[in-house]
């Protein structure tokens, strides 16, 4: 396994603290140009992770491989040469200046019994240039800011000149600029110079923007380990994180984030006040109208699916994220007969449809066709009305017409989003 | 930028320094000779310049006071200033404490003891022309320094401030049981207290054959461990990270520097104040790299510590001052106001 594309392998690493087991049968294989996050709460492991594959901590049962040798059998310096380690602090006891603090990081390449050489000067000048420290090389560290300290660590680390970097907690304790800076460093020596990353970050949202692997540490155990989108998802994160989170998609960057959720209906429905009527409900999308809906039925434990909606819509990400069951069409599509028939057997299927407030043009029109249909097959069907149909309507009066038609017919009319439980 | 110039500068000045030193602590004594003259003495002891000094010129009685009273002395002391310094240094590196002294790990207490044993309980010439004074309190301050390292060690790491807390612990222990013989000796009591405050009075060449040496090589190894030092300073898990074997550096570097404080308390009693102070003011003065700070803390302790026993044997002709008292009266006030000058953080 550890041939050409894996440059850290570990394979059935365990480790224990006085007797408590820290690191349960860890396994798992970086490739060479992975940047990948290790998510987990306090106390999974992740620490104790980084120090095994640093070579901080020993004594571990397993086998830890780096470029295809065991780091057992490496020296201290041949592990820094291939692992450079950026953690979230460093406190010297004395006061060394900015240089003398990257220099530090050049201790790898230079012997016990040598000086140091041009090349290492030329390296200690070359990382400080990239991390912006250059101008204040002579300055002592202990005067600095607490951002422009963490400058001059990682560019100790980067003076190892290693092909991994370990990140831990780098940003932490750090504002927001620098966060954002230390992030685009770490991607562009993930990028461009082909660095393996792999980062312990406080901050989910950062590491799942950047990350192109997650992994997913759950008291000494790999939850799980794989592209983000398959890695992260509400469920993954309230097993491990225990606690409830809301999982969208950046409607700008289109990445995933993750925020935390803070909804009294939400907690209404956990403490099981609602009795659950109807098992089943189809959910009615389009322009995003349906995402909050989705969510909030979610979360009170309700049986959803969701259609018709385009591709590339956020609703579908939604749908997609939460994994719920839908029907989507080609983007900027009107709806085929095709998806229609689909979302109506969705329909068939449910107990309810709850109709958000979608805004109707001559592609989408048929959805509210499948919705009159609802009410035909005596469907309980709610509609959210938070927006007059008249200024929705982008038919000519043909949807607000069929719009009155459904309320007419018995739909129930709610003014917003939360007020649907009461009717459930 | 470049240290390794930088330290050669220093150290060059300060050998400088120490030459003239050695020449002005020649001259003056009880016996009054020229700075022409010992500058001539010393010179005939210099391989290459030798054949150009006409030794008859000189009187006989000069050059065998110089030769074999001052010169044994001086020597020594350069010796056991370097010793001193050089434990200091790295004991202050190694606990990161600006308190931390070469008798931090009990040496001090531990050679006291020994040597009171030797003092009170065993009479001889001992070895090699080495007093049974001077082996006892070895024994006493290496026995000191292994206990501690051992009761530090847990498994297979030294924890510096177990280190700290059983160093102080055994030395508390220790001069209370060299307390204890002296209620039952009082009448060496003098003898005691004389040498555990430290001084030169019984210098003599064969304590030089033995100490300089043994100082010159642990030293020499101790200081090619700087560059692991200064990491270690930023933590014992960074420095792993880094690249230094922390554990192993750190073992080697506390029994190197306990040896070398072991073998200078032995040699001259309780010094004080050289091993602690004389890295400070380097520190103000060349900065914290322990590339630079190091050798030149060296040789700073060797200048410090032969004009501090230059003066004890000098001021009060033809009583003489214990040297911890010329160290302490005249160092602290220089070193105080060095601190206040300078304003900054020296640690």
């Amino acid at each position: 396994m550890s041939g050409n594309n894996n440059i850290l392998s570990v394979k059935n690493l365990n480790f224990s603290y006085d007797k408590k087991k820290i690191l349960d049968n860890v396994s798992f294989d970086v490739g060479k140009e992975d940047f990948i996050s290790i998510l987990g709460p306090n106390g999974a492991g992740k620490s104790t992770l980084v120090n095994l594959i640093s070579s901080v901590l020993k004594e571990y049962e397993g086998g830890i491989e780096v470029g295809g040798r065991n780091l057992k059998e490496l020296n201290s310096k041949d592990i820094a040469k291939m692992i450079a380690v950026v953690p979230q602090y460093t406190n010297p006891g004395f006061s060394f200046t900015v240089a003398e603090m990257v220099m530090m990081g050049r201790n790898p390449y230079i012997s016990r019994f040598g000086v140091e050489r041009k090349e290492d000067f030329s390296a200690v000048n070359k990382v400080m240039e990239k991390t912006r420290i250059l101008s204040f090389a002579d300055r002592k560290f202990l005067e600095l800011s607490g951002g422009e300290k963490q400058r001059v660590i990682i560019a100790q680390a980067l003076a190892q000149d290693s092909s991994i970097l370990l990140l831990d907690e780098p940003t932490s304790h750090l504002d927001i600029n620098f966060q954002i800076e230390f992030m685009n460093l770490f991607l562009n020596l993930n990028r461009k110079e082909k660095k393996t990353i792999i980062g312990i970050f406080h901050d989910i949202n950062l590491a799942i923007q950047n990350s192109k692997k997650i992994m997913l540490l759950k008291e000494g155990r790999i939850y799980d380990f794989g592209r983000c989108e398959e890695v992260i998802s509400r469920q993954s994160l309230k097993s491990v994180f225990n606690s409830d989170v809301f999982v969208g998609k950046n409607p700008i960057t289109k990445k995933m984030y993750v925020s935390p959720v803070f909804s009294p209906t939400g907690q209404r429905a956990a403490a099981g006040k609602k009795v659950k009527k109807y098992l089943r409900i189809h959910v009615i999308g389009g322009g995003g109208a349906a995402s909050p809906v989705i969510n909030l039925l979610q979360e009170s434990g309700y049986d959803l699916s969701c259609g018709v909606i385009n591709t590339l819509d956020t609703d579908l990400d939604t749908a997609q994220m939460l994994g719920i069951p839908y029907v989507n069409e080609a983007p900027f599509s009107p709806i085929s007969i095709d998806s229609q028939n689909k979302n109506l057997r969705f329909i068939e299927y449910s107990d309810a449809v709850i109709l958000p407030t979608v805004e109707f043009g001559p592609g989408n029109f048929s959805n509210l066709v499948s919705v009159k249909k609802a009410v035909g097959l005596r469907k309980k069907v709610i509609i959210i009305d938070e927006k007059s149909i008249s200024k929705r309507d982008h038919t000519g009066g043909k949807a607000e017409k069929l719009y009155r038609k459904i309320i007419k017919d018995g739909a129930i009319v709610v003014k917003s989003v939360d007020q649907i439980l009461s009717h459930l | 930028m470049r240290t390794g110039i930088r330290t050669l500068k220093y150290i060059f000045v300060l050998l400088i320094i120490l030459g003239l030193v050695i020449v002005v602590a020649a001259s003056i004594g009880a016996a009054k000779i020229s700075l022409k003259d010992t500058s001539l003495i010393l010179a005939s002891y210099i391989p290459g310049i030798n054949h150009y000094i006409d030794t008859d010129l000189l009187e006989y009685q000069d050059i065998v006071i110089i030769s074999q009273i001052r010169l044994p002395r001086i020597f020594l002391s350069i010796f056991v200033g370097i010793a001193l310094a050089g434990a200091g240094v790295i004991f202050q590196g190694l606990f990161r404490n600006p308190m931390a002294d070469p008798f931090v790990i009990g040496v001090s207490a531990g050679a006291a003891l020994g040597a009171t044993i030797g003092l009170v309980f065993i009479t001889g010439v001992g070895l090699l022309g080495i007093s049974t004074t001077t082996i006892f309190a070895l024994l006493g301050a290496m026995g000191t320094a292994f206990l501690v390292y051992n009761i530090s060690r847990v498994r297979g790491k030294v924890s510096v401030i177990t280190i700290l807390l059983s160093g102080i612990a055994l030395s508390a222990m220790l001069s209370a049981m060299t307390y204890f013989i002296m209620i039952f000796k009082t009448q060496d009591m003098a003898k005691i207290v004389f040498w555990v405050m430290g001084g030169f009075t019984s210098a003599s060449w064969s304590n030089f054959v033995i100490l300089a040496p043994v100082v010159t090589v642990l030293v020499t190894i101790s200081g090619f461990f700087m560059r692991d030092l200064n990491i270690i300073s930023l933590g014992d898990e960074r420095a792993v990270q880094l690249g230094v074997q922390t554990d192993k550096v750190k073992k080697i570097l506390l029994i190197l520097a306990s040896l070398t404080a072991a073998v200078a308390v032995s040699m001259s009693g309780i010094i004080g104040f050289v091993g602690l102070i004389t890295p400070h003011i380097l520190r103000l003065l060349v900065g914290p790299d322990h590339k630079i700070l190091y050798p030149t803390s060296v040789i700073a302790g060797g200048i410090v510590l032969l004009i501090s026993d230059t003066l004890a044997r000098t001021v009060l002709i033809p009583r003489e001052i214990p040297v911890g008292v010329i160290t302490s009266i005249v160092g602290v006030p220089f070193f105080l106001y060095l601190l206040v000058k300078s304003k900054k953080q020296i640690f």
